[in-house]
């Protein structure tokens, strides 16, 4: 031991080398230090679920600030860190995230985005909420606008979920969770759609509760387009159900007689009160337009297009109406069609009878009283007669062959003159057309057939 | 510790050679050494270091210097012990006994 202090007497002139060795280590050893506990620092916390973490090494201090969501995630943080191997000393500058009170959670959707705002209780569950509304809108843009904060009530993501399945559904419209309370506004994307939400708001967890469901359906709409140049009538939109929609297809082609019609009609639940006399009677006033659309929205009917003569024109304008339910709007948007130019007895009289070869004028059975529907056809047959003034028209009414004689040649007798009448309430003057009763003298098919009788129920028109 | 020492295990091993180094020179050194109140006062002040180190009150990169240059320090002094102790077997081995 005496020989040990002798010798360690001298020892402190290695003092200087080693401090100068000291110096170069800790020249070159320090950043790659705080790198290192840096890097493992980080791994440390990977499981740890944190928000805001900022790590800074000093030496072999660490300076850990982050925001925790619990104050045992918050412990298991700052000792994660601490128990990293090299790190001396851990500054802990860790809190807990902020409690939102109430809170709030809200899904918005507009025409090009669905917006997530509010708070959410985690990272990983904004990350699901956000992802579950990718997969729902598909390919609109979803945006994360959420922060995050403490306070969610329990259940809130099974709650949350379930809300961001209904917003597919919806066309524009807010989902709020406040606490525990759910407030929806806005308009459903489809028929049906308020419904469903109805429906699904029915499977919230537990303690949650709807404080307003303002979803409003979307507008119940019926659309004709009616196409002189493609001789269609495209109907689309929605009926109530097949009975509707078969009724309205029959009409719609007893009324079109000169055009194809194309039925794109879907049935769906939500039609308003008196759709189909409302349609029907619409699509009558369509059908006497050369060209036009017919738009029925909800208990409004827009109605736009050429009517053939002023007359006509003036009478859908005004005559429409009456023929809807009082809560119904009638907008009617109709000019007339420039007059086509005159021409001689001749061509009238083969228009005449192209016309009614393609189409009828129908009567109620048995009387002389004019089927709404051929208002399309007499007004064809006016606008033709007003393109040859100078000549004389024979109206001639013709019957099958049931009932008697007498009573088929008084039939014949008083349609033919209903038709004149018709026409002169047009404003074509009364001394161009004389009423003929041929009854059933002249038929053109067999009586023996439904067929063949209502092929001889007919009016001719005969240029004199 | 450990981490300390396997980090920097290159410098360490430069200590303890330095200190091997010195220790084999020290002993057939002529010349007097550090008086043996100054070496208590060395003793006491490199306790007083090892304290301070253990009760990590020098903060931030000085305190991982600090700790740095004492690891540095201790593998100093173990090395010349080593190098001391081999070297007074050495010299005992080859010197005749009348020396003695």
């Amino acid at each position: 031991m005496q020989k040990l202090f002798s010798w360690a007497s001298k020892w402190w002139l290695g003092l200087i080398p080693l401090v100068v060795m000291w110096g170069f280590a800790a020249w070159n050893n320090t950043l790659p230090v705080e790198a290192d506990l840096s890097a493992r620092s980080s791994a440390a916390l990977k499981d740890t679920v944190l928000d805001k973490t900022r790590i800074a090494v000093d030496g072999r201090d660490v300076r850990l600030a982050a925001e925790a969501f619990s104050e045992e995630g918050r412990r298991d943080a700052v000792t994660a860190v601490e128990t990293v191997p090299g790190v001396r000393l851990v500054d802990d500058r860790t809190r807990l995230v902020p409690e939102a009170n109430p809170f709030v959670w809200n899904a918005e959707r507009d025409v090009v985005r669905v917006t997530l705002s509010g708070s959410a209780p985690l990272p990983s569950m904004k990350a699901r909420l956000t992802e579950a509304a990718r997969k729902e809108v598909g390919g609109v843009e979803v945006a994360d606008q959420m922060g995050l904060a403490r306070g969610a009530p329990p259940r809130f993501e099974a709650a949350a979920m379930l809300l961001l399945d209904q917003i597919g559904k919806l066309k524009d419209g807010k989902i709020t969770i406040t606490d525990t309370k759910v407030h929806l506004s806005g308009m459903a994307r489809e028929l049906g759609g308020r419904e469903a939400i109805a429906a699904a708001l029915k499977n919230l967890p537990e303690g949650f509760s709807i404080a307003a469901n303002e979803i409003k359906a979307p507008p119940y709409i019926f659309q004709a387009y009616k196409d002189p140049v493609a001789a269609t009538v495209t109907l689309t939109g929605y009926v109530p159900d097949n009975n509707v929609h078969a009724a309205i297809a029959t009409s719609a082609s007893r009324k079109f007689f000169t055009e194809k019609v194309v039925d794109n009609l879907k049935a769906s639940i939500g039609a308003p009160g008196a759709f189909n006399t409302a349609v029907v009677a619409a699509l009558g006033a369509l059908s006497r337009l050369s060209t036009g659309t017919l738009v029925v929205s909800d208990r409004e009917v827009k109605l736009s297009g050429d009517a053939l003569y002023e007359g006509a024109a003036a009478e859908i304008r005004a005559g429409l109406g009456k023929d809807f339910p009082k809560s119904w709007q009638y907008k009617p948007e109709i000019t007339v069609k420039p007059a086509a130019g005159p021409v001689d007895g001749t061509v009238c009289q083969q228009l005449f009878s192209e016309l009614l070869t393609k189409s009828k004028i129908r009567f109620a059975n048995k009387r002389a009283e004019i089927d709404p529907d051929s208002a399309g056809i007499l007004d064809r047959l006016i606008e033709t007669a007003l393109r040859c003034p100078t000549v004389n028209i024979e109206v001639v009414g013709h019957t099958d062959a049931d009932g008697e004689d007498s009573f088929n040649q008084d039939l014949s007798e008083k349609r033919a003159q209903a038709v004149i009448d018709y026409l002169v309430k047009a404003g074509l003057p009364p001394s161009r057309f004389t009423a003929v009763g041929q009854g059933s003298t002249q038929p053109v098919a067999g009586n023996d057939t439904d067929e063949g009788k209502a092929q001889n129920r007919r009016i001719e028109f005969l240029v004199r | 510790m450990p981490y300390l020492v396997s980090f920097h295990l290159g410098w360490l091993i430069g200590s303890l050679l330095l200190g091997f180094c010195m220790g084999w020179i020290s002993v057939v050194q002529r010349g007097k050494g550090t008086s043996k109140v100054t070496a208590w006062w060395l003793a006491a002040l490199a306790v007083a270091l090892v304290a301070a180190s253990l009760a990590h009150v020098v903060p931030g990169r000085f305190g991982y210097w600090f700790d740095l240059g004492l690891i540095m320090f201790a593998c100093y002094l173990v090395g010349c012990t080593i190098g001391a102790w081999l070297r007074d077997r050495v010299v005992s081995r080859t010197a005749p006994p009348a020396s003695l």
